[in-house]
């Protein structure tokens, strides 16, 4: 699949495609192979946004200093921006409630669950 | 019978507190359903009273109050040196305690069917005569009781009170209020206390009323589904709050400590992420994807500008357009989405849509020029010189450092470090310069702008409550 159909979501983001979003996105390809063909490159990248965004923010663990926090806060708006273009309602939801699990657990102060099993729970979802 | 005491911030000299709406949530958590509710004022000068919340009329009860007892009358009251005890904070107020005799220090409001008992027009004030300050009032109430969890699952209570808007609008704002509150019952209490101190400190839900309004000028007209996405959109708001709060150091929002410094920052991390993404998915539940991609494209404008805005701090205080640029994200993007979401929502015409949106971008913009302009004024109850300290983008800050006169001065004293003094200074050259009726110049001509988005096309009616809230987004500074 072609990186290019993902360029221009990419923007401002250049720097932690290069320092590993790449390869959680490829992680995340196999995932989405039921999609539709265009909507596959932007759910993976939805997810692979998510589990990225929510470890420069030191969700569940140490609080990150305020300029990563916010492109942990950007990588998580885009993700939401994604999955608004390009995923059913259903798919929206499970995501959104992974994230809640997430946080909520964090804000518990429990261990968090790994991201990558939830998201991928949540792309079954449709 | 039960007592409690509710409190409250003032922001001005004289203020018409309209507590109707905290005195109706009091009633609703109570579970009282048929008896009375007493309320007393703590303070020798706060009144009560209850009348109609036009903001004209309340213009017209501080004239009169400032006509029988004028500020420079002369007190006896004010003579300190033929005075014992005087506390060494003790302010001149003679005006503020005559003032108050005018008023009552104390109310009943009837309850039946767990509501307020209140006329089409009526509703509740405290009267602030000596702000700005923190206030208090006694609260009983007595009579039949029944679980509190029954009242709060009624889905729409007949509404009571009545806005300038009109029943309509206060029944909306009451769903809304509703709404929030049975969002967070059914949260986890770590994040959902965090998030009700926040929500139950105030806040001028403008995001959500621009939402139910949009959301009533189209052929499909819900007013649930508009308070559940008012609703969301005030609980994203929120949300961004809550980060913003620990990137900028704040330590109080609303007059209460933020969440990153009551709870620390990694709680206020998880708190902003929860309601992130519980605000995401109560919009994907309305099922409307045109709704959805809105919001969702303004939560993203947010998060870039926010980045931006962080990043300008090193150009501080920055300049006209690198301002205009953050806004348009970090504000006007909500504004915009909400009033797009709301009309989109209702099945508005795309030219509906779009002349919203516009209207919602300006009024954004204007908004965050008179917010700005809060900053330097000493009545606002915030410290004055809160952004300099902070070093938050200011227009005012940045049209005084582009001054011939002040200019200089100014910037010399932001490439040094800001203490007290130096905040201080820098917030009386801002003053002295002609940059706060710049601002207010120019916010105003951007509601004028708003406004006439507005006139190119039909709106149900509802042009007039939409020209009034863009006016009073500037008129809380003039």
């Amino acid at each position: 699949m072609s990186v290019h159909a993902i360029d221009r979501e990419l923007d401002r983001l250049e720097s932690l495609w290069e320092d590993g979003l790449s390869d959680t996105y490829r992680a995340y390809l196999e995932a989405v192979a039921g999609y539709e063909p265009t909507a596959q490159p932007k759910l993976a990248l939805a997810a692979a946004l998510i589990e990225i965004g929510v470890r420069l923010q030191g969700l569940g663990g140490r609080a990150a200093a305020p300029p990563t926090l916010l492109m942990g806060d950007l990588c998580l708006a885009r993700s939401s921006r994604l999955l608004a273009d390009a995923a059913p309602q259903a798919v929206q939801v499970a995501f959104a409630r992974a994230i809640e699990e997430l946080s909520a657990a964090a804000a518990a102060g429990r261990a968090v669950p790994p991201t990558r099993g939830l998201l991928l729970d949540a792309l079954e979802a449709r | 019978m039960i007592g409690k005491r509710v409190r409250f911030e003032t922001t001005n000299a004289t203020e018409f507190v309209d507590i109707t709406e905290l005195l109706r949530q009091e009633v609703l958590r109570s579970g009282l359903r048929m008896g009375r509710l007493h309320l007393q004022s703590l303070h020798t000068t706060v009144g009560l009273t209850v009348n109609e919340n036009e903001p004209l009329l309340l213009r017209d009860f501080e004239g009169l109050l400032q006509r029988l007892a004028p500020e420079n009358a002369g007190y006896e009251h004010d003579d300190f040196a033929r005075r014992f005890d005087i506390a060494l904070d003790e302010p001149v107020n003679g005006h503020a305690h005559c003032r108050q005799l005018l008023l009552a220090g104390f109310a009943t409001v009837l309850v039946e069917d767990g509501e307020l008992v209140l006329g089409r027009w009526q509703s509740v004030f405290a009267v602030e005569l000596d702000g700005p300050r923190h206030r208090e009032l006694a609260l009983q109430l007595d009579g039949e009781f029944s679980s509190p969890a029954h009242h709060v699952g009624r889905s729409a209570p007949p509404a009571k009170r009545a806005r300038p808007d009109g029943a309509k609008g206060a029944r909306n704002t009451d769903l809304v209020e509703l709404e929030l509150a049975r969002q967070l019952l059914v949260d986890p209490e770590p994040v959902s206390e965090p998030m009700r101190r926040l929500v139950e400190a105030g806040g001028k839900r403008l995001r959500p009323k621009l939402v139910q309004l949009t959301a009533g000028i189209g052929p499909r007209s819900e007013p649930l589904r508009a308070a559940a996405l008012g609703a969301a959109v005030e609980l994203l708001h929120n949300a961004t709050l809550i980060h913003d709060d620990y990137v900028d150091e704040s330590t109080h929002r609303r007059g209460r400590p933020t969440v990153a410094a009551a709870e620390g920052p990694e709680r206020a991390i998880a708190v902003g992420d929860y309601y992130f993404a519980k605000a995401t998915r109560l919009i994907a539940e309305i099922g409307n994807r045109d709704v959805t991609s809105t919001i969702a494209a303004a939560l993203e404008a947010i998060c870039a500008s926010q980045i931006d805005d962080v990043a300008l701090r090193g150009a501080f205080p920055g300049d006209h357009d690198s301002y205009l640029r953050v806004v348009r994200g970090k504000t006007a993007a909500l504004f915009a989405a909400a009033c797009a979401a709301g009309a989109l929502l209702s099945e508005a015409s795309r030219e509906v849509v779009d002349a919203l949106r516009r209207y919602g971008d300006l009024l954004g913009v204007a908004f965050q020029m008179a917010d700005d302009l809060v900053d330097f004024s000493p009545s606002s109850g915030k410290p004055v010189g809160l952004d300099i300290r902070q070093r938050v983008l200011s227009l005012p800050l940045i049209y005084a450092a582009e001054d011939r006169t002040v200019g200089p001065e100014i910037r010399r004293l932001l490439e040094g470090s800001l203490g007290d003094a130096e905040v201080r200074h820098v917030a009386g050259l801002v003053t002295s310069s002609g940059a706060l009726q710049h601002v207010r110049d120019e916010a105003q001509a951007l509601v004028d702008a708003a406004v006439r988005e507005l006139e190119t096309v039909e709106l149900d009616g509802l042009r007039p409550t939409l020209i009034g809230l863009a006016h009073s987004a500037v008129d809380r500074v003039s």
